[in-house]
């Protein structure tokens, strides 16, 4: 066991764990953050996509070790922030969610995105959605999701 | 439970590794899927295992005058968006994986992987990549094509860690890189194959080629690009069956869940056949 | 009053994009124990001994001997255990369970457990027939006798794996002395009925609830019954909660999918050209057990002559029984074997002959009053020659087709024609399932939709309440629709067959029609239906004559590709639909499940590989299972044509699976004009291309 020092959504925590043990369990089953999913565990599907300082990583590819002083936002926390609203309004506008499991995964890769190219071809959307399956939309509704929401979030990104 | 380190130095993980053997741990997406384990537990690691991601110090990307210096514990992102990057390596690692994983992998650990399959590696041999491997007593430097010894073995020595990775600067007229994956994003390569020349005056003074995942290790053959040297693309063109031969001896491909032996073959050829013919 | 088919927002955008919408593993409940599945290492054996270490307290294995009923999971055809008492027919098969508090111990005691096998040899080539249909049409084989020619060609169509992003599980306890289970599933009263038989108890001593499903496909449609049985056997025996997950490499080994299938298609060609009469035979893997293969076998076996009208049939399947992974339902279910093998095989008979495929194929067209394959009737108007000069002309598919097939650009563009019987074969919707529905209104006057029918993204949770909110003038925020709960829900049947709309749909549009005639403002007031088949269906299900279907949704899909010709490496360029779903309540929800559906239709024709060798599956977990990226789709475009059916909802149809069926065939043939190489096999991978090419040369 070890003390892992890090930010999560915002709030500076310590915490005891293995350091083995996947973030993606730490968020799901001690953190309380389940809107991070398990869809593979071998970093295929991207539902288990969070943001390390502000950019996508797959959370069942990171042991805590590698946290530690680390810089962690889950789709809870994003949520709070105004660039989410915009990407919750342009996924619902586009139709770009179905069942919904591959959804906050997207939102992170949206962001991560958006982060560093405010806006971007379809190319580029294609790319930064490359490490995220959806099973449901065939993907073109999300990649409109982005391309809408880089528009109405003119200022923000 | 396997012992778990954290050095916070680098001196320190030398210092760790003079009397262990460990595991090393860098961006550890190669490592996180081969020990994988029930979902909520811990990572089943089979050996002690030491987490670099402390070591700042080996997280950097330095222009020196005759190479491009890349610490360690860079990530692939990183990298990729470096501008001194040279083309070709760019070309590869974006077609590496996904986002997600390559904001965590290491170039490093993509290397002391040492898959068959590794696609940076067909570029870092075909640019003459060294490496610069660590011990506590001081540093060796090392060829990438006598650190690679085959399937998931290396040269490194127990008490030695990759410290950083050295790309020559070279001028190409053209680099081409093909991937060919199961599907356009997010896949293992099937095979792949990266080619560069240089084209003075209608003659090739320099001619470097590589495929990967269709041997045990990186295929390049010196002589047979010295075979090429100093030819016209005319000549080249004459040549293209004999050397179609050559290379085939050296393409020994498998039949895996991935793809066939047949096919990897015949493609590999096809676009060394398609390099040659776009000159 | 604005059409019902203008989109609004789904319900449950918000909790599915801020990440709070409560999948099954996101429930945990106080106390709960984890369920490790021991599976089987061989194909085909018994079980000799399990040899099991002194198990620590809180510790327990779960086997046969604790099944309290019986010992097999209620589906179609009974033939499945819960647990295998001696005989193991397939690798991966669950033996037994290892249930504890702490899932690093179970692991280290699962180290420990040892089950000694005595192997049979088992069988994996597609001999033993366990189920044997046939039907004829008009005079059956007879023209042959006198045909000009005989056209014949064989097609072979692989697994597809379902590949929904939240693999399958459930997770219940004990509520005094009734399960509770709360599962990812597709079918609460599939897995409420399979409970009672095994566990011998009676309704109301079990709780089915849906949590949000991330995907279903059909591959939650009977396989979870499977999960309940054992994770109920083992709340009972054990009196605490426990929770289920699959990892994902132990769901694609072990849990069902698309029927591999063998298709051998004849024709008998009259001295004009015409085909006179079909013969097939339709082989489908059913793998180690039944199951629904029965059902998946007649669907494809009445898909036979697709959106065509042949007039003389003689159409015979199998079921083979291999020692592999239960095959089961998905998407489409039989209809894209079928279909995949009637439409490359119209176009080989047009290429064979010598004629334009195109104008061959048209000239079959079924026509509204003629006789379907099973000698029903297509008593409704069909649209499909309106949809075909829609997509040959936003696809510009003449000019494309003659350019791609007179050079050696190595492009190519397809166009299949398909249809879908909506709902379930025959008299299922009667004598099976009963579908009731129920709707209260509370004195506030919010109206609750009380189905079992789940919904798995495909947007029955906006488009029921949509539907209600609009049969009654009032707002949808008035009308609730909550997850299913067999203990709140009557039986409205399973979320199958494209049935949720236009049936349970049709049946909660009547409910609410009686209750805006009766509208009592501030009373409780109850509502209920039951189905009843229209008079007009007649079926013989033992001869399979009749009308298979209610009524049929049509579609075209054109499919333009690029096919590298160093690589063989096949690139969508472009996809265009055209759909007769009747009427959408949801445009947009329609056009998603259009996209969806087009995506899964064309990587089970290029994409999507599956190999079983000596019983083992090769690609077993996400890396190695291929399924598209975002930066494998091209742009797509779906056009809809309205043509309302009288018996559903504002005219729906069945839409469910329609818009996956044609989308293998159509990339198949442009892949086949791209190549100038016969396709008879899919998928179509760069490997078979590149053999196909080879072997032309020769």
């Amino acid at each position: 066991m070890a003390k892992i020092d890090f930010r999560l959504n915002g709030t500076d925590i310590s915490v005891d764990c293995d350091l083995s043990e996947r973030l993606l369990d730490f968020l799901r089953t001690k953190a309380g953050n389940t809107g991070v999913k398990e869809g593979c565990g071998e970093g295929e599907c991207g539902a288990c996509a969070v943001l390390m300082e502000g950019r996508i990583i797959n959370s069942c590819m990171m042991p805590m070790a590698n946290v530690i002083h680390k810089n962690i936002v889950t789709i809870e926390g994003f949520a709070k922030t105004e660039r989410f609203k915009i990407l919750e309004k342009a996924f619902s506008e586009t139709g770009g969610v179905q069942c919904g499991f591959c959804t906050p995964g997207m939102i992170i890769a949206s962001e991560s995105l958006l982060n560093s190219n405010p806006h971007p071809n379809d190319d580029e959307i294609k790319i930064g959605l490359s490490g995220n399956l959806c099973r449901c939309t065939g993907y073109n509704m999300i990649i409109d999701a982005v391309k809408l929401a880089s528009k109405l979030g003119e200022g923000l990104w | 439970m396997v012992r778990q380190v954290m050095p916070t130095s680098l001196e320190e993980a030398l210092e760790l590794l003079e009397n262990e053997n460990f595991l090393l741990f860098a961006g550890g997406t190669d490592l996180m899927v081969q020990n994988r384990s029930w979902s909520e537990t811990p990572v089943a690691f089979k050996k002690p295992v030491m987490y670099l991601g402390m070591l700042s110090e080996l997280d950097y990307i330095r222009k020196e005058e005759d190479f491009l210096a890349i610490g360690a514990m860079t990530s692939l992102e990183t990298i990729l968006e470096h501008p001194d990057t040279p083309e070709i390596m760019k070309t590869i690692i974006s077609e590496m994986a996904s986002p997600g994983i390559r904001n965590l992998a290491t170039l490093a650990g993509n290397i002391g992987n040492a898959s068959p399959a590794g696609d940076s590696l067909v570029g870092l041999y075909l640019l003459d990549s060294m490496l610069v491997l660590k011990n506590h007593q001081g540093e060796r430097l090392i060829r990438i094509h006598d650190f690679i010894l085959g399937p998931r073995r290396t040269a490194l020595k127990g008490n030695e860690l990759i410290s950083e990775i050295r790309i020559p600067h070279v001028d190409f007229s053209k680099t081409v890189f093909h991937k060919i994956g199961p599907r356009k994003a997010d896949a293992i390569s099937k095979l792949s194959f990266c080619g560069a020349y240089k084209l003075d005056q209608g003659i090739i003074t320099d001619i470097r080629i590589t495929f990967g995942a269709v041997y045990l290790t990186v295929v390049r053959d010196k002589e047979l690009e010295q075979k090429m040297l100093c030819k016209t693309k005319p000549e080249l063109l004459s040549m293209l069956d004999e050397l179609a031969g050559d290379y085939d001896k050296l393409i020994q491909p498998i039949d895996d869940q991935r793809s066939s032996r047949v096919y990897r073959k015949q493609v590999a050829l096809n676009l060394l056949k398609k390099f040659i013919r776009e000159i | 009053m604005s059409d019902i088919s203008k989109s609004i927002n789904k319900v449950d955008n918000h909790e599915k994009i801020s990440g709070k919408a409560k999948y099954v593993s996101d429930l945990f409940f106080a106390g709960q124990l984890y369920a490790y599945s021991i599976r089987s290492t061989i194909a085909k054996g018994i079980i000799k001994a399990k040899k099991v270490p002194m198990l620590p307290e809180g510790y327990q294995i779960v086997d046969y001997r604790d099944v309290p009923g019986n010992n097999y999971v209620k589906m179609i055809f009974d033939d499945q255990v819960v647990f295998p008492e001696t005989n193991v027919t397939y690798i991966g098969e669950p033996i037994m369970l290892l249930i504890g508090p702490d899932k690093e111990e179970i692991l280290a005691l699962v180290k420990q457990i040892e089950i000694v096998y005595e192997a049979e040899e088992p069988l994996f080539a597609w001999t033993q027939s366990a189920i044997h249909y046939h039907f004829d049409k008009g005079e059956g084989n007879l023209p042959f006798a006198r045909a000009k020619k005989i056209i014949s060609y064989e097609y072979e169509t692989g697994y597809q794996e379902q590949a929904y992003i939240e693999p399958q599980g459930m997770s219940g306890y004990l509520d005094e002395d009734k399960v509770t289970l709360y599962g990812s599933i597709q079918c609460p009263y599939y897995v409420k009925n399979a409970l009672i038989n095994c566990l011998g108890v009676s309704p109301n001593k079990i709780r089915v609830i849906q949590a949000t499903v991330g995907g279903a496909f059909g591959g939650k449609e009977e396989f979870p019954s499977l999960i309940a049985c054992q994770l109920a056997v083992a709340i009972l025996k054990i009196q605490k909660p426990i929770k289920m997950i699959y990892e994902r490499e132990e769901d694609i080994i072990s849990t069902t999918k698309r029927h591999p299938a063998k298709i051998a298609i004849k024709a008998a060609i009259d001295k004009e050209g015409k085909i006179s009469a079909i013969q097939a035979h339709v082989g489908i893997n059913g793998g180690a057990n039944i199951g629904l293969s029965g059902v998946v076998l007649s669907r494809a076996m009445i898909a036979a002559t697709g959106a065509y009208t042949i007039d003389n049939l003689d159409i015979e399947g199998d079921v083979y029984l291999t020692n592999t992974v239960p095959n089961g339902a998905f998407r489409g279910f039989g209809a894209p074997q079928m279909l995949f093998a009637i439409e490359m095989f119209l176009e080989h008979i047009a290429k064979d002959l010598g004629v334009d495929p195109l104008t061959y194929r048209m000239q079959y067209l079924a026509k509204q009053n003629d006789l379907t394959s099973t000698s029903g009737t297509f008593r409704d108007p069909i649209v499909m020659p309106e949809m075909i000069k829609k997509a040959i002309e936003v696809s510009s598919f003449k000019e494309k087709a003659k350019l791609y097939q007179n050079n050696n650009l190595f492009r190519g563009i397809g166009m299949s024609f398909f249809l879908h019987g909506c709902g379930f074969t025959g008299s299922g919707e009667q004598n099976h399932i009963k579908a009731v529905v129920r709707l209260k209104k509370d004195e506030f006057d919010v109206v609750h939709i009380l189905i079992a029918a789940v919904d798995m993204g495909q947007g029955v949770r906006t488009t029921m309440r949509k539907l209600v909110a609009k049969v009654l003038g009032i707002g949808i925020e008035q009308v609730t629709y909550n997850l299913p709960d067999t203990d709140f829900v009557p039986d409205s049947g399973p979320t199958v067959a494209s049935r949720t709309m236009m049936i349970v749909g049709g049946l909660v549009a009547r409910c609410a029609k009686k209750l805006k005639d009766n509208w009592q403002k501030s009373r409780e007031q109850i509502c209920e239906e039951v189905y009843k088949q229209p008079e007009y269906v007649k079926w013989n299900e033992d001869k399979m004559q009749g009308d298979a279907y209610p009524a049929y949704s049509w579609g075209v899909n054109v499919v333009e590709v690029e096919v590298d010709n160093d690589t063989f490496v096949v690139t969508p360029k472009h996809i265009w639909s055209v759909y007769d779903l009747g009427k959408a309540i949801d445009e947009r929800v329609v056009l998603g499940q259009a996209d969806g559906g087009i995506a899964q239709g064309i990587a089970y024709g290029y994409l999507e590989v599956m190999e079983i060798e000596t019983g083992k599956i090769r690609q077993k977990n996400l890396t190695d299972y291929i399924i598209p990226t975002a930066s494998d789709m091209p742009p797509m475009e779906t056009y809809i044509f309205d043509n309302p059916y009288a018996l559903g909802p504002y005219g729906a149809k069945g839409v469910g699976e329609l818009t996956l069926v044609g989308g293998a065939p159509a990339i198949a043939k442009a892949i086949e004009m791209a190549i100038k190489h016969k396709v008879t096999k899919i998928p179509a991978t760069p490997e078979y291309i590149m053999e196909l090419i080879n072997h032309g040369k020769n």
